[in-house]
C-alpha cells in the first residue's frame, strides 16, 4: 500500500520531469550564458567582469533606435493589414455557401507552408522583373523593369509585409472563424428580431464577442513578426535592418567583441517580447470573462 | 447579388494564395525565362537533373532534414504527450507556473536562445553534430506538442479508462486500446505540425550546425536572393512537399482545433 | 395588438418537408401554442413568422399586410429564445434597452422604460448587474424583458421554459401569463410539453410532421381531439372498435349510447373514453363494458389499473386503497357524455 502511494505520489512530477528538463535545462542554460555575454562576462577572450556597458552602449546607438523603429513599424503593419484583411474573410466563410468548403480549404493553404517559400513566391512575383511587372508589361502599362516599383531590398520593406500578411492573415482569419462558429448566429438572430440592422448587429452584437480573440491573436502575430530574423535577413536591406537581424549579424562577425553587445540587443528583444507575453494573457484573461 | 461578389472574393483569394505556389512550379521548369515573357521561353528539366544529382547535395539534405525532423517529432511526443496529459487533467501546486515556464521557450525569440545555446553547446561539444541541432529543434517542437495535446486531452474523458480498468485492463493495455484511438486525430495532426516546425528550422541549424549538418532550408536561402530561380524553384518544391501532404491530412482538423493553429508562427 | 395569419405556408429543406401548407389565423390578444414533438415544424414555423427562415411557399401576414418581403427587422415579431442570450459584455439594463437604443430612442426614455420593464419582470434595481451574476430563471425574465420593451407586434417565444427546473417554470408561467393579458399582446410559444400549452393558451396549435392536427381551445384536445394520434398525445390510449348506427355503437362484448356522435357517419368507428371518466364498477350496468385488471399501479393520490378490454390494454384511475387486484374481473361503465368517436381507419392500431 505505501508503495503504491509512493507511486501515485511521483506519478505527477514523473510526467512532467522529461518536457521539463529539456526545456528548462537547454532553455535556461543558453539564456543564462546569453545573459551572462550581455553583461561582458566572456573569459574566452579575456572578458571577467560585469558590466552594463554594451547596454548603455547599444541602447544610445543611434543604429539601435533606428533598428527598433525598422522592426515595430514592419510587425505592426503586418498585424494591422493581416488583421483588416483576416476579418472580413472570416465573416464571409462563416456562412455555408456553394464553394465555402473549397474556399476554407484555400484559405487553409499558407498555414503549414514554410516561410522560405513563401519568400521565394513573393520575390518571383513582385521583383522589377517578376510576374506582376510582366502582366503589366503584358497589357501595356509598362515597357521595362525599371518602371515596376522596388519592394524587395527596399526600406520599406514591401516584400517582407506581403510575406508575412500571406501567412498571417490566414492564421488570425482561422482563429477568428473558429470563434464565430462557436458564438454562432443566435445572438444576431436575437438583436434582428429586435430591429437592429445589419451594421448594427456587427457593431454591438459580434464585434464585442469577437474582439478578445483578434486582440489576443493579433498581439501573437505582432510579438512573432517582431522576433523573426529569417524573412528580414532574406529580402530586407543590409541597413536599417530589424533588431534580430542586426543581432543575428554582430553575433556572426569574426571579431569576437561584437558578441557582448549582440547579447545586449537580444535580450533587450526578450523582454520586449516578454511584455508581450504578458498582454497577451491580461488580454486572454479579460477575454475569457 | 450577393453571390456575384461571393465568386469575386473566392477567385481573389485563390489567386493570392495560389500564386506564389504556382509560380515555382512554372520557374522549376523554366529554362529560359526573361521578361516580359509571361512563360518561359523555353522549358527544360536542367534545374531538376541538377536537384536530384550529387552537385547539389540535396539528397544529403533531404535525407538530415527528413531524420532529423523524424527523431524530433517522436521525441516530442514522448516528452510532450505526458506532459500534456498532466497539465490537463490534473491539479497540482505550482500548475500555473509550470504551464509559463514550458511556453516560454516559443514566447522568447529565437534568436536569443539559440546564441546562448551555441556558446554553451561549444563548451559542451555538441556544436556542429547532429545531436545538438536535434537537440536546438527541441525547443520550438515541445511546447507546441504540449501546447496542442493539453488541448486535446482537455477534451477527452477519463472516464473512459476507469471503465477499461474496472474491466481488468491493465495500464498499459488501456492506454493502447483506449486512450490512444481517442487521442489519436489530435495526436496525429499534433505531430505532423511539430514535424513541419524542425523541417522548416533555418537559422538555428545553421547555428548550432555549423555548416556542417546540411538541411534543405539551408541549401534553399542562398538561392531565394540569387539569380538562379529555377533551380531555387525546384529546391523550393521539394522543400515544401510535406507540408502540402500534411495539408491535405489535416484541413478539416485546423477548423475544429484552433490550437493547431498555436505553432504557426514558427514555420 | 396584431392579428397574424399563416396562409398556406410550406418550407421545404432539400427533400424533407418541415411545414407542410400550413393554414392559421390568430387573433388579436390571443395567445397561441404550437405543440408537436420534436421536429413536427413548429419552431421552423416560428421563424418564418419571424423572418429568420423564408417560407418555401405561402405567406405570413401580419394585420392584412404580407410580410413577405419585410426584413426581420422590420417586422416587429421579437423572439425569446430557450437560452436567454443576454448580450455578455452588456449589463441588464443595457440589455434590455438595446432594441430601443437600435431605434435612436433618447437615453434619458430609454432608461425610465427599462425601470418600468424590471417592475414588470419582477426585477427592480437590477440595472447595473451582469448576465453571468443572475440566477436562470432572472436572466429569462430580462430575455423577457429585453422583447416586451420595444412593443412587438406579435411575442414569439421558443420553448422559453425548457431550461428551467420545475419550480422556476411555473412561476415563469404565471408571470409570462400575467403580462401577456395585461399588454395583450398577440403571443406564440412553442413547446412539446402539454401541461404547458393547456396552462398557458388560448388556443393550441398541434402539429405533427409538418401537418396542422387540430387548432381549438385546449379543452377540445381532452373532450373532442379529432384523430386517434391527438388523443395519444394527450396521454388517452383507451380505443374500441365498433360499429356505429345512430347514436349506438356495437362493440365485440357491449352495446354503448353515446350523447354526441360527433358527426361521424355510420360504420366502423373508434371509440375513446379518457382515463379519468372510466368508472370502474363491479356489476355490469348501463353502457359497461367488461375488462380483466392486468395490473394495479400505487400512484400516490390514486390509483392507475391496466385493464384488458377486448384484446386492448385500458387506463382507468382509481381511489388510493383501491380493492381490486391483479385477475380480477370488473366492468367499466363509460358515461354516455364522456364517449367519443373517431374515425377508424386500416392504419389505426386498433
Amino acid at each position: 500500500m505505501r508503495r503504491r502511494e509512493w507511486l501515485e505520489r511521483l506519478k505527477i512530477p514523473l510526467m512532467l520531469a522529461p518536457a521539463f528538463l529539456v526545456l528548462i535545462v537547454l532553455f535556461s542554460g543558453g539564456l543564462v550564458v546569453g545573459l551572462g555575454q550581455s553583461l561582458g562576462y566572456m573569459p574566452v577572450i579575456g572578458l571577467n567582469e560585469f558590466t552594463l556597458h554594451h547596454y548603455a552602449d547599444v541602447l544610445t546607438n543611434s543604429n539601435f533606435l533606428q533598428s527598433l523603429w525598422v522592426t515595430f513599424y514592419i510587425a505592426f503593419t503586418s498585424t494591422l493589414l493581416s488583421t483588416v484583411i483576416a476579418i472580413p474573410c472570416a465573416l464571409v466563410l462563416r456562412q455555408a455557401f456553394k464553394g465555402s468548403r473549397f474556399a476554407t480549404f484555400i484559405f487553409q493553404v499558407p498555414i503549414p507552408i514554410p516561410h522560405l517559400v513563401v519568400a521565394f513566391g513573393i520575390v518571383a512575383l513582385v521583383t522589377q522583373s517578376g510576374v506582376m511587372a510582366r502582366v503589366l508589361a503584358s497589357i501595356g502599362l509598362l515597357s521595362e523593369p525599371g518602371q515596376f516599383p522596388v519592394m524587395v531590398f527596399d526600406r520599406a520593406g514591401v516584400a517582407i509585409q506581403m510575406v508575412y500578411l500571406w501567412k498571417e492573415a490566414p492564421f488570425i482569419g482561422l482563429v477568428v472563424l473558429a470563434v464565430l462558429r462557436s458564438v454562432g448566429t443566435e445572438y444576431e438572430e436575437l438583436a434582428q428580431t429586435l430591429g437592429a440592422n445589419r451594421w448594427q448587429r456587427f457593431r454591438y452584437v459580434l464585434l464585442p464577442m469577437i474582439a478578445p480573440a483578434i486582440l489576443s491573436t493579433s498581439i501573437i502575430v505582432f510579438a512573432f513578426v517582431f522576433a523573426s530574423y529569417e524573412i528580414p535577413l532574406l529580402l530586407g536591406v543590409r541597413f536599417p535592418t530589424t533588431l534580430p537581424v542586426w543581432a543575428f549579424q554582430l553575433y556572426q562577425d569574426p571579431d569576437l567583441s561584437l558578441r557582448p553587445p549582440a547579447m545586449a540587443i537580444s535580450v533587450i528583444l526578450t523582454i520586449i517580447s516578454i511584455m508581450f507575453l504578458i498582454t497577451y494573457r491580461r488580454v486572454a484573461r479579460y477575454a475569457i470573462k | 447579388m450577393k453571390e456575384f461578389w461571393r465568386w469575386v472574393f473566392i477567385v481573389l483569394m485563390t489567386v493570392a494564395v495560389m500564386a506564389p505556389l504556382l509560380v515555382q512550379i512554372v520557374w522549376s521548369f523554366a529554362f529560359r525565362w526573361h521578361f516580359p515573357d509571361l512563360l518561359p521561353g523555353e522549358w527544360g528539366l536542367n534545374a531538376w537533373r541538377y536537384v536530384f544529382s550529387d552537385a547539389s547535395r540535396v539528397g544529403e539534405a533531404l535525407v538530415n532534414s527528413m531524420s532529423i525532423a523524424l527523431v524530433v517529432s517522436l521525441l516530442s511526443i514522448a516528452v510532450g504527450l505526458p506532459a500534456a496529459r498532466a497539465l490537463a487533467l490534473d491539479d497540482f501546486p505550482g500548475k500555473g507556473a509550470i504551464e509559463w515556464l514550458l511556453l516560454i521557450p516559443i514566447l522568447v525569440p529565437g534568436v536569443v536562445t539559440t546564441m546562448g545555446i551555441h556558446i554553451a553547446f561549444i563548451r559542451l561539444r555538441l556544436a556542429d553534430t547532429y545531436l545538438g541541432v536535434v537537440l536546438i529543434h527541441l525547443i520550438p517542437c515541445i511546447p507546441y506538442m504540449i501546447l496542442v495535446m493539453t488541448s486535446v486531452f482537455a477534451s477527452y474523458d477519463t472516464a473512459l479508462e476507469d471503465t477499461a480498468r474496472t474491466l481488468g485492463a491493465s495500464a498499459v493495455r488501456t492506454f493502447w486500446h483506449v486512450t490512444l484511438p481517442a487521442i489519436f486525430p489530435g495526436l496525429l495532426v499534433a505531430t505532423l505540425f511539430t514535424f513541419l516546425i524542425s523541417w522548416s528550422q533555418y537559422v538555428t541549424t545553421l547555428l548550432i550546425g555549423g555548416g556542417r549538418i546540411i538541411t534543405l532550408p539551408m541549401i534553399l536561402f542562398p538561392f531565394i536572393s540569387g539569380s538562379n530561380n529555377a533551380t531555387a524553384a525546384a529546391i523550393s518544391l521539394i522543400f515544401v512537399a510535406p507540408a502540402l501532404l500534411a495539408l491535405v491530412f489535416t484541413s478539416h482538423s485546423l477548423a475544429k482545433e484552433p490550437s493547431i493553429l498555436g505553432g504557426f508562427g514558427r514555420m | 395588438m396584431t392579428t397574424v395569419v399563416l396562409k398556406n405556408l410550406c418550407r421545404r429543406f432539400g427533400n424533407v418537408v418541415a411545414v407542410n401548407n400550413l393554414n392559421l389565423e390568430i387573433a388579436s390578444g390571443e395567445m397561441v401554442a404550437f405543440l408537436g414533438p420534436s421536429g413536427c415544424g413548429k419552431t421552423t414555423t416560428l421563424r418564418m413568422i419571424a423572418g429568420l427562415l423564408s417560407p418555401s411557399a405561402g405567406d405570413v401576414i401580419f394585420d392584412n399586410r404580407s410580410m413577405l418581403d419585410v426584413p426581420t427587422e422590420k417586422r416587429g415579431a421579437v423572439m425569446v429564445f430557450q437560452k436567454h442570450l443576454l448580450f455578455p459584455n452588456m449589463t441588464v439594463g443595457e440589455n434590455i434597452g438595446f432594441g430601443l437604443c437600435m431605434r435612436g430612442v433618447k437615453k434619458q426614455e430609454i432608461n425610465a422604460r427599462v425601470k418600468e420593464m424590471l417592475e414588470l419582470v419582477r426585477l427592480p434595481g437590477f440595472e447595473n448587474r451582469r448576465a453571468h451574476e443572475i440566477s436562470g430563471g432572472q436572466q429569462q425574465r430580462v430575455a423577457l424583458a429585453r422583447g416586451l420593451i420595444i412593443r412587438p407586434a406579435v411575442l414569439l417565444l421558443d420553448e422559453p421554459l425548457a431550461n428551467l427546473d420545475a419550480n422556476l417554470r411555473l412561476e415563469m408561467r404565471e408571470l409570462i401569463r400575467s403580462i401577456q393579458q395585461e399588454m395583450r399582446m398577440t403571443s406564440i410559444f412553442v413547446t412539446h410539453d402539454q401541461e404547458e400549452a393547456v396552462m398557458l393558451a388560448d388556443r393550441i396549435a398541434l402539429l405533427f410532421d409538418g401537418v396542422l392536427q387540430q387548432f381549438d381551445a385546449p379543452r377540445a384536445f381532452y373532450e373532442r381531439p379529432c384523430s386517434e394520434r391527438v388523443a395519444r398525445f394527450f396521454r388517452n390510449e383507451n380505443f374500441l372498435r365498433g360499429r356505429k348506427a345512430g347514436r349506438c355503437v356495437v362493440c365485440e362484448t357491449t352495446r354503448l349510447t353515446v350523447a354526441d356522435d360527433g358527426g361521424r357517419p355510420d360504420g366502423e368507428v373508434l371509440l375513446t373514453v379518457r382515463p379519468e371518466d372510466v368508472r370502474i364498477q363491479d356489476a355490469g350496468s348501463e353502457n359497461s363494458v367488461p375488462a380483466r385488471v392486468q395490473a394495479i399501479i400505487y400512484m400516490g393520490a390514486y390509483t392507475q389499473y391496466l385493464l384488458d378490454v377486448e384484446g386492448r390494454i385500458w387506463r382507468a384511475l382509481g381511489p388510493a386503497d383501491a380493492p381490486h387486484q391483479a385477475g380480477d374481473n370488473v366492468w367499466l361503465h363509460l358515461p354516455p357524455s364522456r364517449v367519443w368517436l373517431l374515425p377508424a381507419s386500416d392504419r389505426s392500431s386498433v
